[in-house]
């Protein structure tokens, strides 16, 4: 068996003095994608975050590895240019960025760490307009500014587009299907399963069960109180669903 | 005459009696009255004066104390006011000697002290071909008479000291007259210092710009001061600028300014605009300087359905401070403005605005806005922000706000988190701040300086270590 993409040994962070996770393991092979879930505030967004590099969150044990290297001291745009996506929860409007130029030279940060030659402007435009027909994306939008009066599908939209023009290694998606109606995750859900390769992982993080009909995991993972309390197959997911979270396994940190 | 027209009958001098032709000879008496009623009205503006107090400085002796001895008693002005004023025509970003603006019309320099004149007054026929050279005091006496309907009030809010001081000793300038209908290209209005480098000095520049009804322009002015270059001294000393222009019905005029005034400069300017029925005015400020200065932009809607937008950006490092003062009087019925200006503050630099719009009894159906927005990219960078309204007409609406506020960091971690770096983040998120005002700049050569100045700002753009 090839050696994780993803390996995350007792992490413990906490954000302003306050342990959010406390102790989580988790591992995620090439290839596999795997869900995390858990109720409100046990730290599944933290966990996107940190693997991101968000700063403002202190590390204070653990480790955090992506093919066999040590992540918890890169810079966000470090990470990002080895491989790392996080989709957003809450995608961030940023006017006077156009939406075009701005991936574009994300793009070409990317590549440029990778040796490869940057794509010029015909290049890029031509991949655009195939990734944006495939996810059944307003043409339009990709050329306002960064998610700037969209509405809350096509910011979760335009974030799958994002991840399929950087064609990242390990995805992380964080809550992208709260606020989608039934049609809209769909289109999300298959423009991520079309990017489901041997090489390349996802961590879909989510509340409900609802996502997982539509991105079949090969394992989910139950995170509560800071810490993986379960992990199973897909029929951890649909017990979830059925039982609820139940109570945390222990109490809260005050 | 403006010396006739203006001073010597006890009445206040309508500001566009000071607006008219560069005087010569005959203009001695005038000179001396307008620096009497200059030191009458207490002289230089302190930081005691209301209009004056957030600039935070005294004024007084930070920028003028060098030159209040200096001020000639009787009002010529001393030898080392030298400087010219150029006129020119703007092709493709390059500046082409005068010739015919289509469709006939004036464009002129006046001077003393520089090349005589530079690059040449010119007159034009219908024709655009005859040409006749002018000097100072030439003829052509229009523009200073004084005022058409605009009424006691508005005068009283566009009296101002350093106006007066102006005009009594302004020793270059320049006019640019475009006939009815006529579709002016671009324009060029410059000041520069003449004589020896370096050396200390004040400069008044007068320019006069008149757009006949229904007619179109795009007039540049530019205060750029030699900052030395590779070798050699940069300039010093005080500019003190004044504008005024007149649209007439139904014309356009777009206006940009621009200030890159070397350190040791100091900058007061004042651009002053009347409307006519139904005119059009979008004025850019560009505030790009490295020292003090404080820009003052008036625009008087006379008439009937005139449409003023008002635009500023202040790009400051180091201990660079601007003032960006407006004044929008509504004087007439459904009257629209719209004025936004930004400062974008990096290390010890420092910005006031101060915006003020006033809507005259009977100026109903007004549609004003006002909005100044301040990006602080350091923790010492300063900006203070003032919005005045005075409302004295019903049905009316007016909009103010100000926000100040650091870059976001969650567009900066969401920028990185795609591969963008620290710095690259940074500078696309300041560009599309200032890009707001940028891109207002039609011209593209003064879009062209401001990018450059934001490009020359980055090694500024983070605090340094603690």
């Amino acid at each position: 068996m090839s050696p994780p993409l993803l390996e995350i040994r007792g992490l413990e962070v906490a954000a302003s003095g306050k342990p959010i996770l406390r102790g989580l393991d988790l591992e995620i092979p090439p290839g596999e994608t795997h869900a995390v879930m858990g109720p409100n505030g046990s730290g599944k967004s933290t966990l996107a975050h940190v693997i991101a590099g968000r700063e403002g969150y202190e590390i204070t044990a653990g480790t955090i590895r992506y093919r066999g290297e040590d992540l918890t001291e890169a810079e966000p745009e470090e990470r990002a240019r080895r491989g790392v996506f996080l989709a957003f929860q809450y995608p961030v409007e940023i006017p006077g960025v156009n939406n075009t130029y701005f991936l574009k030279a994300a793009l070409n940060e990317i590549r440029k760490h990778r040796g490869l030659p940057e794509l010029d402007a015909v290049d890029f435009l031509s991949l655009m307009r195939e990734r944006v027909k495939a996810l059944d994306f307003d043409a339009d939008l990709v050329k306002r500014p960064v998610n700037e009066g969209f509405s809350g599908g096509e910011k979760k939209r335009n974030e799958i587009l994002q991840l399929s023009v950087l064609e990242p290694t390990l995805a992380v998606l964080d809550e992208t299907d709260s606020g989608l109606d039934i049609d809209a995750l769909r289109i999300v859900a298959d423009g991520v399963n079309r990017m489901r390769s041997p090489e390349r992982s996802f961590l879909v993080i989510t509340h409900y069960q609802r996502l997982l009909n539509h991105i079949v995991p090969d394992r989910v993972h139950v995170l509560q109180g800071g810490r993986i309390v379960d992990s199973g197959g897909g029929e951890l997911a649909l017990r979830l669903e059925r039982e609820g979270y139940g109570k945390p396994l222990e109490p809260a940190a005050v | 005459m403006p010396s006739e027209s203006g001073p010597g009958r006890g009445a206040e001098p309508h500001y566009l009696a000071c607006a008219g032709r560069m005087v010569a000879g005959a203009e001695e008496t005038w000179r001396r009255r307008l620096v009497g009623e200059f030191f009458a009205r207490g002289g230089f503006p302190t930081a005691a004066d209301e209009d004056w107090r957030h600039s935070g400085l005294d004024l007084t002796k930070t920028l003028y104390g060098p030159f209040e001895g200096a001020l000639p008693a009787n009002g010529t002005p001393p030898g080392w006011t030298e400087g010219f004023a150029s006129a020119a025509r703007l092709r493709n970003g390059l500046v082409e000697t005068v010739s015919a603006p289509a469709g006939g019309g004036l464009l002129e320099a006046f001077g003393r002290g520089g090349p005589a004149l530079s690059p040449g007054a010119t007159r034009f026929g219908e024709d655009g071909a005859s040409a006749e050279s002018g000097g100072n005091g030439a003829g052509n006496g229009t523009g200073n008479g004084t005022g058409n309907g605009t009424g006691a009030d508005a005068e009283g809010q566009l009296a101002h000291p350093l106006e007066t001081l102006n005009a009594a000793l302004s020793d270059c300038g320049a006019r640019l007259e475009v006939p009815a209908d006529a579709d002016c290209p671009p324009v060029l209005l410059h000041s520069s210092r003449s004589g020896e480098p370096g050396a200390e000095r004040m400069l008044h520049p007068r320019f006069f710009v008149e757009l006949g009804a229904g007619s179109r322009a795009v007039v540049v002015e530019a205060h750029e001061g030699g900052d030395g270059g590779d070798s050699g001294e940069a300039d010093s000393g005080w500019t003190n600028p004044s504008a005024f222009c007149r649209i007439g019905e139904n014309a356009e005029l777009h206006y940009l300014r621009l200030d890159r005034e070397p350190e040791r400069v100091a900058h007061t300017g004042r651009v002053t605009f009347e409307l006519g029925r139904d005119a059009r005015l979008r004025c850019t400020v560009f505030s790009l300087g490295a020292g003090r200065s404080r820009t003052e932009v008036r625009a008087l809607l006379q008439a009937e359905g005139a449409d003023a937008e008002l635009n500023g950006l202040f790009l400051g490092a180091r201990s660079a401070a601007a003032d960006h003062h407006t004044l929008v009087v509504h004087a007439a019925p459904r009257g629209s403005s719209r004025q936004l200006f930004k400062s974008v503050l990096a290390e010890e630099a420092r910005a006031v605005f101060d915006g003020k719009v006033v809507v005259t009894p009977g100026a109903v159906g007004t549609d004003a806005a006002q909005s100044n927005r301040t990006l602080l990219l350091s923790r010492r960078a300063e900006t203070h922000t003032r919005p005045r309204l005075e409302i004295n007409a019903d049905d009316v609406k007016c909009a103010h706000g100000a926000a100040i506020g650091r870059l976001d960091e969650d567009a900066l971690f969401y920028l990185r988190s795609r591969g963008l770096g620290a710095m690259d983040s940074r500078e696309i998120l300041i560009r599309a701040f200032a890009g707001e005002v940028i891109e207002r700049a039609g011209a593209a050569p003064v879009r062209a300086l401001a990018e450059a100045e934001l490009a020359a700002m980055r090694p500024r753009w983070s605090d340094p270590p603690a």
